[in-house]
């Protein structure tokens, strides 16, 4: 039984995570080794911008020291995520470099969607008992430093997700500058997640209630375990709840070793988890005590096919997708279709353009959404698209791969523009921007392939034979002004991927 | 029902009433020790060492607790203790109580011991003209040829001020005058000595040598070939006193006294300021020599004079003076119990330390372990075991990381050469050297930068927190992934105080005991504690609450109806907040049975509060140190062991780890320890309602010596596990007949 062994370092806002793990078929994940120190970033770069000096030298140092500890388990590799601190830096890659240096750990910066997707991933993981609490409408409510992140199930599936500034040590420092007095706490921190909470319900929830919460935060879920509480009731978790205010304040501390910041910042996530209980009406509440660790682990184990996936999580993703694009009026079945077609194209050109599973996902994303400008503008589709999808959190996207699907619904739409001709400044590379043109390619034709939005190349078989892609429709569809207008997107699909397509009708 | 609940609400546990003052408990304590030196039924070399005992927990008691009175009283500090006394009224009491402890320590010296070693042709020479004068020329040649160019003479006057006099150190005082025809005198007195004399008219002067420490304080003098099995014993200090005049050449002796001074020892450390803690604690153990001095030893006679000048110039009142009828400092005794030719005077019941019957010499300890946790009691089960087991860590090419508390190691400490070894050999070492445990800070600086050197990563502890615990991790990477191999123990890392003092350690490597002590290094390297323990508590952050609720426990299966019982065993009980609990126990019908071998600050016998707890204190061979607690938890007893007394400081001021024990088997000889040792009686004394203790009424029982009886049971055990491993030394059947034929 191969053991791979494998550590997970998190650069959070305001602690910083090492857990060694060992990771194999037979056993599944194994926490062997699990630290972490407290310094708080979040308060510098949240007000500043920056980290000060201080703070980069001792981040510095903890990562040597996690260095050093990867060592003695003799580690075979490790991810470093930096998290909503490194992110709002404005000199992040300059500290990401020193850290570097200090410590030999390379430390990649997350967008949120990605962290989030990641923690979830980690509770998924844990099998059955998550099963169990999305059988229902359920909700992950996931408490960061910076923010706060709702994804919403809604049938065993992913429904939508959004990502709000409420972070724990952002609502701290915030009623912390007004001079808040503790028991003012409850009524301030109400008001402003409140707010946010309300609207995010109308959006997406009208007169639903969610039956079940789940929690992944630093504070409330360890609590709860230590009272030996993972999963209470609503009635429960208002006793639990009541033992976080002030006047209990202290004995809980003394509990549980506690500072009286980390008492704070447990009191203030017990006043958010009490307003979203409330305000949801859920029934029961699993404090699940998962950190971002855990969700490397398993990206780790999975990525690497160590273990067999729990779940399909590109389903999710997808099923979020969808949302987006009904809520800016897409059509499904019009998007079902592109998709099908575009990735009929995909698999029968894998030789060719040498993408892989990820890329066919951002091309069935990029197809569900590569209408949605149509909200905004009829005439201006593919940029208003663009936008649209660059201001929205796509769950389980990095920041670079949400900037791909934009780019490809983008020039769906529009004249493409090459690598060399870019004007604006992006973050893309050669290659990424190599997957937009090959996916462009892609959806384009497809796009051609449904002009009439009739849906009559949805039953298609396609081959490469030689230098000719040959789509072959079945026998009694009219096809003349598929054929007619393909034109062009042949042509950009040919210099693209060297194959000229050939549209043919079936004999039977 | 309602009437009982107020009743039991009503009573006050806290009430002074109710509790021991701990430094009066303490010097019971000494006592204990100072009733064995006195008891006939230990041979005499033993007698000899009790008291030497009794002598050093003196000193250490003054240096650190007397010290600690007197600098509340002098900050007038006025909160009462548990037991309801002022700081002044403490000192005053302890005063009182050492004085007449002294006494009896003396009366023991002189009147039992030093008849006692006559009789077996040991003889104690006091006085020089006791000597022969074969014996005489033999000294006059040492003196010569040895001592003094050793000796420092110091002379004090208003030039040369009153010399640091070293704690603990043996000085010789002396009043001169200066010789007629010998010119002016160099010394000038001082204005306190002027003062202290009173009369100018002789002309006195002040001068002191310190009796070197660096040569054997007791002497044996050469034995007469018609007397063998005999030996004459003389002091340093009586020779030194003898050859006084050849050390003040132009003077004339008017008088010269031994005296020796003890010192505060305690050190004024700001871990939160100190940039380096190593550095730090150097630097005050220099300012701890100049320590205030808190007592003064002198001889029953000492010239008033002289002792007058001694109080002045060390600012000591006349309750701090202790005027001895023999030689100052009793430790020597300890020396004189090595004489050599007098074997039949010591104790021999006592087998030495055995092989642990789960650890035979050579076995793959990682391998045993895997079978079963490994529980052993020393020092009637060897020591050698923990030893092999870091040493196999570091040699072994699957470990990975050896962690470890260290508090107070030997003088060449295996331990420390296996860890450098781990360490020069690529292992990760992490070592929790704790630099402020009392009396072994110059020790452990040294150990910490030799183990630095070795390329160790040594750690001191968390601020504020002295580091008790006893834990050793080795992580070692098998095939089945990675698994810990745990160490706890009751006593430190220590392979000499490991044959003298018994102590329990338990060897695990079950993954919950594992993630714990990861955690524990975890967390003594700065890092935060985790979200729970699975097993072990640690003091002090959650041990107090653990054992309150425990008791509590016990307390509420009493009420329920059910077996509610505690047994404990520990060095010392002094938490207020433990002995309230317990106090609520008995209330509510709990039985409690507590050996504790040193300060007991809780009363018995007191009817409603104390009246179902019985307390006894075993003083033998060995020196009782483990830890080990019982709570009956109606019929499913649990069993803890641990590094923790009930005590304030080690339950708020350390990192402690206690230990649930949890195989069966472990169970079992945890029970069999505590069960044997209230069954005592022979070394056990029982706790009366006065705060004295009174051996074990042996009328119609059995002798039981509990420590004896654990030697003999690791004897038996050794041996049947040699059997054992013998007869699986398969002879082969042609070999076997052979054998037959030749019977």
């Amino acid at each position: 039984m191969a053991i791979h062994t494998f550590a997970a370092v998190d650069v959070g806002s305001y602690e910083l995570g090492l857990k060694i793990f060992e990771i194999s078929r037979g056993r599944g994940i194994r926490e062997v080794d699990h630290l972490e120190r407290r310094i708080d970033l979040g308060s510098d770069t949240f007000y500043t911008g920056k980290i000060s000096h201080r703070h980069v030298l001792q981040v510095g140092e903890v990562l040597r020291d996690f260095h050093s500890i990867m060592e003695t388990y003799r580690c075979e590799d490790y991810k470093a995520y930096g998290t909503s601190a490194i992110r709002e830096m404005t000199n992040a890659s300059l500290v990401l470099r020193q850290w570097e240096q200090m410590s030999g750990i390379h430390v990649d910066v997350i967008s949120n969607s990605e962290q989030r997707f990641l923690d979830y991933k980690s509770v998924a993981s844990r099998g059955q008992q998550f099963n169990d609490f999305i059988k229902e409408s359920c909700a992950i409510v996931d408490i960061g430093g910076g923010s706060l992140q709702i994804s919403w199930f809604d049938e065993d599936r992913l429904s939508a997700t959004q990502n709000m500034p409420l972070g724990v040590l952002r609502l701290y420092d915030r009623v912390r500058q007004i001079d808040a007095r503790t028991d003012q706490f409850e009524g301030l921190v109400e008001e402003i997640v409140g707010a946010q909470i309300e609207t995010f319900k109308k959006l997406y929830l009208g007169a639903r209630k969610i039956h079940n919460l789940i929690i992944i935060d630093d504070h409330m879920s360890n609590f709860m375990q230590s009272r030996g509480m993972e999963i209470v009731s609503a009635e429960k978790l208002q006793v639990l709840l009541s033992q976080t205010r002030e006047s209990s304040l202290h004995n809980i501390g003394s509990s549980l070793g506690l500072s009286d910041e980390a008492l704070n910042l447990l009191y203030i996530t017990g006043i958010m988890v009490n307003y979203i209980c409330r305000s949801f009406g859920a029934d029961r509440i699993w404090g699940t005590g998962v950190t971002l660790c855990d969700g490397i682990a398993y990206e780790y184990a999975e990525k690497h096919r160590i273990l067999p996936p729990s779940h399909d999580f590109d389903e999710d993703i997808l099923a979020c997708t969808s949302e987006i694009s009904k809520r800016y009026m897409g059509s499904e079945t019009r998007s079902d279709t592109l998709e099908t077609i575009a990735t009929k194209i995909f698999d029968a050109t894998k030789k060719i353009h040498g993408m892989r599973a990820r890329e066919k996902l951002l091309l069935r994303i990029s197809a569900r959404l590569h209408d949605c400008g149509k909200y905004i503008s009829m005439a201006n589709i593919g940029e208003c698209g663009y936008d649209i999808i660059m201001a929205t959190e796509i769950i389980g996207l990095s920041h670079k791969e949400r900037e791909i699907v934009a780019n490809v619904v983008r020039y769906n739409h529009s004249e493409f523009v090459y690598y060399e001709e870019q004007e604006n400044v992006t973050d893309l590379d050669l290659d990424s921007y190599m997957t937009i043109t090959n996916l462009t390619a892609i959806l384009q034709l497809a796009n051609g392939l449904d002009r009439s939005h009739k849906q009559k190349f949805g039953d298609i078989r396609i081959q490469v034979r030689g230098d000719k892609m040959v789509i072959t429709v079945r026998q009694g569809v009219d096809i003349t002004l598929e054929k007619g207008m393909i034109k062009h997107r042949a042509d950009f699909f040919e210099e693209i991927l060297g194959l000229t397509p050939v549209i043919r009708q079936s004999n039977r | 029902m309602q009437n009982k609940a107020q009743a039991e609400k009503a009573v006050d546990y806290r009430n002074p009433d109710y509790y021991w003052n701990r430094e009066l408990s303490w010097l019971q304590f000494n006592r204990r020790c100072l009733g064995e030196a006195r008891s006939r039924e230990n041979p005499l070399m033993e007698r000899l060492n009790f008291l030497s005992i009794t002598a050093s927990n003196l000193d250490e008691f003054f240096m650190v607790r007397v010290s600690s009175l007197q600098d509340m009283v002098h900050s007038e500090y006025t909160k009462r203790d548990i037991a309801g006394m002022t700081a002044s009224e403490q000192l005053s009491a302890v005063l009182a109580d050492t004085h007449d402890f002294m006494s009896s320590q003396y009366y023991t010296y002189n009147r039992q011991l030093v008849p006692a070693l006559r009789e077996e042709g040991i003889t104690m020479i006091d006085d020089y003209e006791d000597l022969t004068e074969d014996e005489k020329s033999y000294l006059e040649d040492y003196f010569t040829t040895e001592v003094y160019p050793v000796v420092t003479p110091m002379a004090v006057d208003s030039s040369r001020p009153f010399p640091l006099i070293l704690n603990k150190s043996l000085n010789i005082g002396a009043l001169l005058t200066r010789k007629e025809n010998a010119g002016p005198g160099i010394l000038n007195r001082t204005k306190k000595a002027k003062k202290a004399m009173k009369s100018e008219a002789e002309n006195l002067e002040f001068a002191t040598v310190q009796v070197p420490s660096v040569l054997p304080r007791v002497i044996r003098l050469p034995e007469e070939s018609e007397k063998p099995h005999t030996a004459r014993v003389i002091l340093m200090e009586t020779l030194i006193r003898h050859y006084m005049p050849r050390l003040f050449l132009n003077y004339n002796i008017v008088c010269a006294y031994p005296y020796r001074i003890t010192r505060s020892a305690d050190m004024d450390i700001d871990e939160d300021e100190a940039e380096d803690l190593l550095r730090e604690i150097e630097k005050q153990l220099k300012k701890r020599r100049h320590g205030y001095a808190i007592r003064l030893e002198v001889e029953n006679d000492m010239d008033p004079r002289m002792l007058n000048i001694l109080c002045s110039e060390l600012l000591l009142p006349q309750d701090e003076v202790y005027h001895i009828d023999g030689p100052l400092d009793l430790t020597f005794l300890s020396k004189v119990r090595k004489l050599e030719g007098f074997d039949d005077l010591h104790e021999h019941r006592y087998a030495p330390p055995q092989e642990v019957p789960q650890l035979p010499t050579g076995c793959d300890i990682f391998a045993q372990i895997r079978k079963s946790d490994i529980f052993m009691q020393h020092p009637y089960e060897s020591f050698q075991p923990v030893v092999d087991f870091i040493a196999n860590a570091a040699v072994d090419p699957q470990v990975l990381a050896i962690k470890q508390t260290l508090y107070r190691v030997s003088g060449n400490s295996p331990i420390v050469a296996a860890l450098a070894k781990a360490a020069d050999n690529g292992k990760q070492v992490t070592v929790l050297v704790e630099l402020k445990a009392r009396f072994d800070e110059q020790n452990n600086i040294v150990w910490a930068r030799m183990l630095e050197k070795a390329g160790c990563h040594v750690i001191y502890g968390l601020v504020g927190l002295k580091t008790h615990s006893k834990i050793t991790l080795v992580v070692r990477r098998e095939e089945d992934g990675i698994r810990r191999y745990v160490h706890l123990a009751t006593g430190n890392y220590n392979d000499v105080t490991a044959k003298l003092y018994t102590d329990c350690g338990l060897m695990t490597c079950k993954e919950p005991f594992g993630e714990d002590a990861t955690a524990v290094f975890n967390m003594l390297s700065g890092y935060s504690e985790p979200k729970s323990w699975n097993r072990l508590i640690l003091a002090p952050l959650w041990m107090k609450n653990r054992f309150l609720s425990l008791i509590d426990r016990e307390a509420q299966h009493a009420k329920n109806g059910e077996p509610a019982h505690i047994t404990a065993k520990m060095n010392s009980l002094c938490d207020p907040d433990i002995i309230e609990g317990l106090y609520k126990a008995n209330a509510a019908g709990v039985e409690i049975d507590l050996i504790i071998r040193g300060i007991c600050c809780l009363k018995v016998g007191i009817p409603g509060i104390s009246d179902h707890i019985r307390v006894r204190s075993i003083v033998g061979n060995f020196l009782e140190h483990s830890r080990i607690f019982k709570f009956e938890n109606a019929g499913r007893p649990e069993y803890y062991a641990g590094s923790a007394d009930w005590m304030p400081r080690n339950l708020d001021r350390r990192v402690e780890i206690v230990f649930p024990l949890e195989d069966e088997n472990v169970k079992k000889k945890a029970e069999h320890i505590l069960q044997v040792e209230l069954a005592d009686t022979m070394q056990a004394s029982l706790l009366k309602t006065d705060g004295t203790y009174e051996k074990v009424d042996r009328r119609g029982k059995e002798k039981i010596n509990s420590q004896l009886i654990f030697c003999n049971e690791a004897v038996a055990a050794a041996k049947a596990a040699r059997q054992q491993a013998d007869s699986r030394h398969f002879i082969p059947e042609e070999h076997h007949q052979g054998l037959e034929e030749q019977e």
